[in-house]
């Protein structure tokens, strides 16, 4: 039945396909739909996990290796210890932190793939903080290291806010490109300002102790990070489904014209969620430069932000999903090492089984749009 | 138009034959034990309200719904779990409300696009010419180089009929296709129609309008609440019987205009302009005034700046001159939500995009604008208790049907969606109300809900500004009565003293002898 009358309105924001017949406005937020056909949703990523790790055994297979040994090897190299458990905690985290601000980011139509960029600044600016703020104790420290972290990754995704608000240069891009600035900023200040004297790498020196983040389980590398990863998607999920604040970004995620008609500004809430995801993928960065490395290294942030796009998508842009999704990658790359020291496979299958994992999501959306769409 | 005596030896031989076709969703029952037989070379309408079941008949039909029951024979042969790719490879071409073309190719393109006839090399120029055939045999005046973009909207429309009859299309489903042309466009299209039934192919005509039906069709077939009701040879139906089929019900007279004083004014709009940003001058001093209890109602034509209108009263532009003052208060520059507090109600023209989220539940449209006040919000948070109440109380009085208030609201039908917005903006008892086209592409019972509701409110002393391209109901509805030409608000007159040949003039442009009124 006629829903809207046809007219050429002015495009602005670009995922809108009507031309092609699509329904019009959100193609992302549609797809993902609500909160309320849960257990569908989470059939649907297992289905598309375990249809990669099947996908995946085909080349272990052609090497003449045995895919259930390698994938058992895979399985005890992430969760057979202690130690590869909290291992592949602190791996999560980052992309826990990261994907949640994205998931929000694209649930308002906002394509923010800067995270990598925004994870640097907040790894840059931490690691300022913890080098040169050795004078006050732990309790101070960390949180204020954190913090200004987290501002920085938010002030690094405002600039591609600005550039999308005043210039109207397209998120996707400025983000984008935006990564490569942050990666480089790194290697500058590492070579100048913050390197270490007389290191073969370009990296800081070691951060004073206090700024360490401190151990969740004694005895094991396992920090802090994940309860303020956990704690920030339980606080994304409370805005995103039970605050004004979230109805907007919802609101936002259908079109332009609907949510001014409700009364949200579509540049306070571009610009309001662009800051969010800056700010936690840039505490992404400042919990793993205190909580890993304990140093500011050369490209510590690489492939962080499109895990997080990886993990968001995996998660149907739903908050709390994130969780799952991003310890689920965390435990796959914790394990791959394991599987290529005793089984003899490449450790950058993992990387083939989360490109599938992604083809597949992908798949099961598009199956659910063509749905949605008769 | 006349319609012709029905050879009989067509009529033996039904081309399509469906059967017992049942569809459910959830609770409601779209289609129930359906049946219908098309004979070649005929015209059959299919008429229905909205949310009767006719759209999802011929979604079953065309393979884009699975029935739960029911067969579908064409041309003798049995239809099921088909795709639509398969039904136009059948020879079933639907013609979709919403065209499905690419506004950024020319017309051959879109027609090549997706057809394998076209050839792998893409063979543009026998397509073009074949484009020309087609279009000179049925009088169609398609020019296939045309960017579909340049095309007015009933050329589109044609794009769509040449594209389905090239792939061999031997039985049309036109989706309601006059809803968005206008007069001189709908007798060019009902004509190109029973060419195209002449030349022995069949067309569904699914529409509410009777004067259509009665225009060109062979046979009518009504629905209502998914079953037949009537189905008659052309010759033996009457207007009034149809529509009361088709209702239910005798058509009510609708809600009585109580003769009321007027109160003080609530609306002032002074010099209103708007200069859109390629320097265009959409609105010239749009001066007007609303006072409690009335009704104002602006006829004109869709594109001579309702719209913009609407949307800068609303708070949606903002104008480029002028002052807009409601209660004595300016709101000029004002956001959408200030003015919403300050008792201003707004039904957009464009549901789909604007007036409502498809994606979202009824309880979150109907609370869309008030999601930020209490009692829907507390404190920092939503209260989804009071969403589900104040749905809850809407749903009944504004008798809107649906399972629960937690049902998308993109599942309803068109009448069902508009009742939504409808309940939330005359559900607000706001003190002005600005309906843009209220009852664009609703049937006849959707109509005289949304009259009725805009009645009730100015009899209540809510003060309306009703904006149509229909000019029965600018008639119907206004107190006093303009016209919208060419972004100036020309002729306001009390309803007594409205001079019909003067408006329509007016509409059609010759705006010269008619002074600018307040």
């Amino acid at each position: 039945m006629s829903t809207s009358l046809p007219k050429d309105k002015e495009v602005d924001r670009s995922d809108q396909v009507d031309q092609l017949g699509a329904p019009t406005g959100s193609v992302l937020p549609a797809a993902f739909g609500r909160n309320a056909d849960f257990w569908r949703r989470t059939a649907l990523a297992s289905l598309a996990v375990s249809l990669s790790f099947m996908v995946a055994a085909i080349p272990i297979i052609v090497s003449g290796k045995n895919p259930l040994l390698a994938y058992w090897a895979l399985a005890r190299g992430a969760c057979g210890s202690v130690d590869s458990i909290a291992f592949a905690l602190n791996k999560s985290t980052p992309y826990i932190l990261a994907g949640v601000g994205v998931a929000l980011c694209f649930r308002a139509r906002v394509i923010n793939i800067g995270a990598e960029g925004q994870i640097a600044l907040g790894g840059i600016a931490a690691s300022w903080i913890a080098l040169n703020g050795a004078a006050l104790p732990g309790q101070l420290l960390i949180p204020l290291a954190l913090l200004v972290g987290g501002c920085a990754g938010a002030g690094w995704a405002a600039i591609a806010a600005v550039m999308r608000l005043a210039r109207g240069v397209h998120e996707v891009l400025g983000t984008l490109l935006l990564n490569f600035v942050g990666l480089l900023l790194v290697s500058e200040v590492l070579h100048g300002p913050m390197g270490e004297v007389g290191a073969g790498f370009p990296q800081s020196p070691l951060f004073p102790e206090q700024a360490w983040l401190p151990p969740l389980v004694p005895g094991t590398d396992l920090h802090i990070g994940i309860i303020l990863a956990i704690v920030a998607v339980f606080i994304c999920h409370l805005v995103f489904w039970h605050t004004p604040f979230g109805f907007r970004l919802r609101l936002l995620g259908s079109t332009d014209a609907a949510a001014t008609y409700a009364g949200v500004s579509v540049v306070r809430g571009l610009f309001s969620v662009m800051l969010i995801a800056g700010a936690l993928a840039g505490g992404a960065g400042a919990v793993e430069v205190l909580g890993v490395h304990y140093r500011l290294i050369q490209g510590f942030s690489v492939g962080f932000g499109f895990n997080a796009v990886a993990i968001a998508l995996l998660a149907s842009l739903n908050p709390i999903a994130v969780l799952p999704a991003g310890l689920f990658f965390g435990f796959l790359e914790t394990g791959a090492l394991a599987m290529q020291r005793e089984i003899g496979v490449p450790s950058s299958l993992v990387f083939v089984i989360q490109g599938l994992t992604m083809v597949f999501v992908l798949c099961a959306l598009g199956i659910s749009l063509r749905r949605q769409r008769m | 138009m006349s319609h012709d005596a029905t050879p009989p030896e067509i009529v033996s031989l039904p081309m399509l034959e469906m059967y017992g076709i049942n569809k459910r969703y959830g609770a409601i029952r779209a289609n129930e034990g359906i049946d219908l037989s098309v004979a070649a070379g005929r015209i059959v309408g299919l008429l229905g309200e909205n949310g009767s079941g006719k759209s999802t008949l011929m979604k079953v039909l065309f393979g884009m719904v699975k029935p739960d029951a029911g067969t579908i024979r064409f041309k003798g042969e049995i239809l099921s779990d088909h795709t639509p790719r398969e039904a136009i490879r059948a020879g079933i071409g639907m013609i979709h409300q919403h065209f499905m073309l690419v506004n950024a190719m020319t017309v051959v393109e879109n027609i090549m696009l997706g057809w394998s006839r076209a050839g792998t090399w893409l063979r543009t120029e026998q397509v073009a010419e074949q484009i020309r055939q087609t279009s000179k045999t049925y009088g169609l005046e398609l020019d296939p180089g045309a960017l579909v973009s340049d095309l007015p909207f009933g050329h589109r429309q044609r794009v769509e009929i040449v594209k389905a009859l090239l792939r061999g299309a031997e039985l049309l489903i036109l989706d309601e296709p006059t809803s968005n042309l206008s007069p001189p466009e709908i007798s060019g299209l009902l004509a190109v129609m029973q060419r195209i039934a002449k030349q022995g192919r069949a067309i569904i005509f699914i529409t509410h309008k009777l004067g259509e039906v009665f225009d060109i069709c062979n046979e009518v077939v009504v629905l209502r609440d998914g079953r037949v009701v009537g189905r008659s040879p052309i010759a033996n139906a009457t207007r009034s019987g149809l529509a009361n089929m088709m209702v239910g019900r005798e058509v009510s007279s609708g809600l009585i205009r109580i003769d009321r004083p007027t109160g003080p004014e609530v609306l002032v709009v002074r010099d209103l302009g708007l200069r859109d940003s390629s320097g265009y001058q959409r609105l010239h001093d749009i001066n007007l005034t609303l006072r409690e209890g009335e009704i104002l109602a602006i006829a004109g034509v869709d594109g001579n700046g309702q719209t913009d209108l609407v949307e800068v009263l609303a708070g949606l532009k903002f104008p480029t001159t002028g002052t807009i003052t409601l209660n004595g208060r300016n709101l000029t520059r004002t956001t959408v939500s200030d003015r919403l507090t300050a008792g201003l109600a707004y039904i957009p023209v464009d549901r789909g995009t604007t007036g409502l989220v498809p994606g979202m539940t009824i309880e979150e449209n109907l609370g869309l604008r008030d999601f930020n006040r209490p009692p829907l919000r507390r404190g920092v948070r939503l209260d989804h208790g009071s969403f589900r109440k104040e749905a809850k109380a809407k749903m009944s009085e504004f008798g809107i049907l649906a399972s629960s208030p937690d049902t998308p609201v993109q599942t309803l039908s068109g009448g069902n969606q508009q009742k939504v917005v409808v309940a939330r903006e005359i559900g607000r008892k706001p003190r002005v109300l600005i309906a843009c086209q209220a009852t664009w592409g609703l049937d006849p019972g959707a109509t005289r809900f949304v009259i009725d509701q805009v009645i009730a409110l100015r009899n209540r002393g809510g003060a309306v500004l009703y904006i149509s391209s229909e000019l029965d109901e600018v008639l119907m509805l206004g107190d006093r009565i303009g016209v919208m030409s060419n972004g100036r608000l020309l002729g306001v007159v009390p309803r007594t003293e409205v001079d019909i040949t003067q408006i329509g003039l007016t509409m059609a442009g010759s705006s010269s002898e008619v002074s600018t009124l307040p």
